[in-house]
């Protein structure tokens, strides 16, 4: 009897999810996946070409170029944003006014639309105008100046401050709920063992938090695979795919250059190498687990 | 803990409340029921406070109230956007009745998939709207013979734009030479002006406003022609190897402010603007946003000319790159009634009254009709009155496959970075006879 | 739990954070000092936008950094009549609250699933939803479109409210699952154990026991679908169901752009998402400690 009650919970609650995102997330991938296998320019007929989309990627220059900006981007995420979040929330557990200000502050970029980010940092990295070599300037470094954007082998390393900026407040906030909630009990039996600073950090808050840890992680890995906006306002993936990501990359294939089928090819192979790395994140911090 | 859960979920309620009123009077199949009021959809990038687009949306408005019988659904959406929007519907067949069009690939790209509907009969009926349209203005919007739309303006795409008080103060003549472009940017540089500012982090900048002209003057049209055709010539010939070369050569003397590739178009006017730069090259179209935006010493001082000549090149002299402006697109699924009032608001944007309207906004037209001196900014009349004289040639994105046109915008972003000519040049070539390939 | 494991993997990466704990005082000061001027360098981006939007077009351009020469408050008047950003904001909370609420319950209800029942797709359900974080959106523009036609639900509040729920969802049972997993069971067991319906379970015990995660899964899920442009340029060609971005959209044509009116645009656009920020702050701090564990 109470198998079947919770039987028919378990249908009942999970339908409405899996209904809406299997209809409007999963149908139109798949859809779009199958887009990948022709030549088509998103309008009048189509061609089926099998994996010809699939190999022209695999020797596209620019394919590549991508990704590796895109692994610059995952990297630049999950060592920067997340240690950063992690030392902050850690630093900023009080509620005095000072450290509610800072809170607020390191969370603010979130709100505001990638439109004005992208805006305020291209005035930061003007190459005549920009508040960063005026800075330098004024500081003695004038050798220090660098065409920030549009030096093509600096760009994507560039636009990495905007990145971890903008988002390092979302982390924060991911990271101070998870310590709020270590136990009472576990602090005064810290306290009791006279364990404290450093090491409490260590031994104590950092493994009860390791779930939310690993969760930021692979948040971090999925969304900056995806990026596309800051990008896209900033730099237009140039110059001369300097900065290209895959997703802009996939948008000028599909929305520029008319070629749908070539677009949704890229787009597919994100998925896949999304998958991947998630696997192996996943992989690799369970079998590190499993050898503690 | 509970409060903020229940006032969400009131909210929520409400939301969900007001969706399903706003689903319920969806309007789909606009008013085909005869008899009653023709309904007719168009959408357009006429949406800032510039003069052209206040001016399109008044002709809009005056035909509404000229037409009661006529309800005129329009949209009007920033262009990029636009452009998203209207491949997204074309994919599903599903085009507004009449929708802002460029020339060249969206309508051949529109027209292989049978989205459009030819206007020759009316152009044909009216000889002369028709026969008033400047040389070859209809050519890309014609596909197979039939012609598909008009243009509504003319966007030549490539002229000087330059601030004579730093000419006269640095003693500098204004180039008709490349020779005397060089000498003009060397002292700039020594005098700490920027010679010429250039945005192109929309990579599309240098190409179009810039290096089509200096490429057509190397080459000339004719090669040019052919080697979009891939017939008799390769973007690999030495000729189109020499005009990247020059133009390279342009960006090794420092003739562009440092970090161009990272500007947008309005950095770049920006720039002219303070008066940091002596010259600024940019389309037809830059002068609705000088006259607005441009502070009046620099603005007072600021005329116009055409890229100099180059010794030794194959092309004409007394031209600027450029192309027509957008059209209308008029769906292939219009008819009866619908259709009739469709090419009323056709006619009434883009026949003769419609073209006097946008050139009266300070935006030049594919049409013959005299301006009104008295009435223009006299920038507009000077730029008027030197497009005149010249002649227009093909702009690059214009005549070549789009795929073609982002490896040459791009290749122009790695030339100027330092990139050698001949490869790029090859990758241009690869690209174009594989879009000539496929067709 | 298991509090005696050994140094964790990401101790390397934490230790610079770690080390300003044994700083000497003065030391200390200097970093709440550095700590401060970096909250405040984090603030200048709004504070730019805000004192631009009072700007004109031409002071704009003449010094992108001063302070306006004319404070121009029309900008917003005329901004919000010139665009129907007063629809738009409607529009824009419709569909973004309509997206949140069915979010945050749908959501909810799934991972309290996923999180503690045992049944035997429970591992391929996971991974489905998980599967989702992954796909860039403007993939699924088209397919979405002709699927939405078919429908007949373009042109509705649903065309957006249906997809920002569709595409938030993957992020929020992720979180939410993540979280109840590791938050101990035995309030439920206790409360199951006196009588009450699943059901009951949900609603009583488990929502609020998951506002902290539901905070981070609100602020996501309501920032995504605020900000959104590309789905509102494609699902909606009707000016009377507009969203926000695409009015402020409109001040720019791809060749102009009305500086003043834009950035006073999105300076409203912002403060509804700056309110949320500031309620759920309060309720995330407080959030657990105050409720399930203690008690």
């Amino acid at each position: 009897m109470n198998a079947l009650r919770s039987k028919r919970f378990i249908i009942t609650g999970l339908l409405p999810a899996l209904v809406i995102y299997s209809l409007f997330v999963f149908v139109p991938v798949i859809w779009s996946a199958y887009y990948g296998f022709f030549n088509w320019s998103g309008i009048g007929e189509a061609k089926y070409t099998g994996l010809s989309n699939y190999a022209e990627i695999l020797r596209d220059p620019v394919f590549w170029r991508a990704l590796k900006n895109n692994v610059v981007f995952v990297l630049a995420s999950v060592f920067g944003q997340i240690p950063l979040a992690l030392a902050l929330a850690v630093l900023l557990h009080k509620s005095n006014l000072l450290q509610r200000f800072l809170r607020s502050a390191i969370f603010l970029p979130m709100v505001l639309s990638t439109v004005v980010i992208g805006m305020i940092w291209q005035y930061i990295y003007h190459p005549q105008i920009g508040i960063l070599n005026f800075l330098l300037d004024a500081l003695g470094l004038s050798s220090w100046k660098l065409q920030w954007l549009s030096d093509g082998k600096i760009a994507i390393y560039s636009l990495i401050p905007p990145l971890i900026w903008s988002y390092v407040g979302l982390y924060l906030i991911i990271f101070m709920s998870a310590l709020q909630n270590i136990p009472g009990e576990i602090h005064d039996a810290a306290k009791i063992d006279g364990v404290s600073g450093v090491r409490k950090l260590l031994s104590i808050s950092l493994p009860m938090i390791k779930n939310t840890v690993q969760v930021a992680v692979v948040l971090c890995i999925s969304g900056s695979l995806k990026s596309f906006d800051l990008v896209y306002i900033m730099t237009k993936g140039g110059p001369a795919h300097a900065t290209e990501l895959l997703a802009t990359y996939m948008y000028n294939s599909t929305f520029s250059t008319y070629r749908y089928g070539f677009g949704s090819a890229i787009s597919t192979s994100i998925m896949i190498i999304s998958l991947l790395l998630i696997g192996t994140s996943q992989w690799l911090t369970n079998r590190k687990k499993d050898a503690a | 803990m509970k409060k903020w859960i229940s006032i969400l979920c009131s909210a929520a309620m409400l939301a969900l409340l007001l969706a399903g009123c706003g689903g319920g009077n969806e309007a789909s199949g606009s008013g085909e029921n005869g008899g009653e009021k023709v309904s007719i959809s168009i959408w357009h990038n006429w949406t800032g406070q510039d003069a052209k687009a206040v001016a399109m949306r008044k002709i809009i408005e005056d035909f509404r109230a000229e037409h009661p019988e006529i309800e005129v659904v329009d949209e009007g959406l920033p262009t990029d956007g636009l452009k998203t929007r209207l491949r997204t519907v074309a994919a599903a067949d599903e085009m507004p009745d009449l929708f802002v069009m460029w020339p060249d690939a969206m309508t051949k790209e529109f027209v292989k998939g049978d989205l459009l509907q030819p206007i020759n009969e009316e152009l044909d009926a009216n000889p002369d709207w028709k026969n008033n349209f400047i040389p070859n203005a209809l050519d890309g919007y014609t596909v197979d013979g039939k012609i598909y739309s008009v243009p509504m303006n003319l966007a030549p795409s490539s002229f000087i734009y330059y601030n004579d008080a730093l000419f006269k103060k640095y003693n500098v003549k204004v180039p008709e030479t490349w020779e005397e472009l060089g000498t003009a940017i060397q002292t700039f540089n020594d005098n700490g002006v920027i010679p010429i500012a250039l945005g192109n982090k929309a990579n599309w900048v240098a190409q179009s406003t810039f290096f089509s002209t200096v490429g057509d003057r190397i080459t000339g049209t004719d090669w040019f022609l052919k080697a979009v055709e891939q017939d008799g010539a390769k973007f690999t010939d030495p000729e189109f190897v020499e005009a990247l070369t020059t133009f390279q050569k342009l960006g090794e003397l420092k003739a562009f402010q440092d970090g161009f590739n990272s500007l947008d178009e309005t950095q770049m006017m920006q720039l002219y603007f303070q008066g940091n730069a002596a010259m600024v090259v940019n389309g037809g179209w830059a002068l609705a946003n000088l006259v607005n935006n441009a502070p009046p010493e620099v603005l007072d001082n600021t005329h116009i000319t055409i890229v100099p000549t180059i010794a030794g090149g194959k092309g004409a002299p007394d031209t600027t790159a450029g192309v027509v402006g957008t059209g209308l697109g008029v769906s292939k699924k219009l008819t009866g009634a619908r259709k009739e009032a469709a090419m009323k608001l056709f006619y009434a944007m883009a026949g003769p009254d419609g073209q006097k309207a946008t050139l009266d906004s300070s935006t030049l037209v594919s049409y013959n009709i005299e301006l009104d001196k008295s009435k223009a900014h006299p920038l507009f009349v000077e730029l008027y009155d030197l497009i005149q004289r010249v002649k227009i040639v093909p702009v690059y994105d214009s005549k070549l496959g789009s795929a073609t046109v982002e490896v040459v915008n791009n290749g122009l972003q790695e030339l100027l970075m330092g990139g050698k000519a001949e490869d790029i040049a090859r990758k241009i070539q690869d690209a174009q006879a594989a879009a000539v390939a496929a067709n | 739990m298991n509090m005696n494991t050994t140094p964790p993997v990401t101790a390397g990466k934490v230790k610079p954070s770690g080390g300003v704990r044994i700083w000497a005082k003065p030391g200390r000061g200097l970093f709440w000092v550095l700590l401060t001027v970096y909250g405040v360098v984090t603030l200048y981006p709004f504070f730019w936008l805000v004192i631009s939007a009072f700007k004109t077009n031409a002071d704009f351009y003449a010094r992108p950094f001063g302070l306006p020469q004319v404070w121009h408050g029309d900008n917003f008047t005329r901004a919000w009549e010139s665009s129907r950003l007063g629809t738009a904001f409607g529009n824009s909370l419709i569909v973004a609250l309509g997206s949140l609420v069915l979010t945050l319950f749908i959501a909810a209800l799934t991972s309290f699933i996923l999180a503690r029942f045992q049944f035997r797709w429970k591992g391929g359900v996971l991974t489905f939803f998980v599967i989702g974080m992954l796909i860039p959106i403007h993939s699924t523009l088209v397919p979405l479109f002709i699927l939405m036609k078919q429908m007949s639900l373009l042109n509705t509040y649903w065309a957006l409210i249906l997809p920002y729920t569709a595409f938030a969802l993957p992020t929020a049972v992720f979180v939410l699952t993540a979280y109840l997993t590791s938050v101990p069971r035995e309030l439920e067991e206790a409360a199951f154990i006196d009588g009450t319906g699943l059901w009951g379970l949900f609603f009583r015990i488990m929502l609020p026991m998951s506002v902290p995660a539901l905070a981070t899964v609100t602020i996501l899920s309501f920032l995504h679908s605020w900000n959104d442009f590309s789905f509102a340029l494609v699902f909606i060609n009707k000016t009377a169901l507009k969203t926000l971005p695409l009015a402020i959209a409109n001040f720019a044509d791809g060749y102009q752009t009305d500086y003043g009116l834009s950035l006073a645009g999105m300076t409203l656009s912002v403060i509804p998402t700056v309110i949320l920020y500031l309620l759920f702050q309060e309720q995330m701090m407080k959030g657990m400690t105050a409720g399930a564990v203690k008690g």
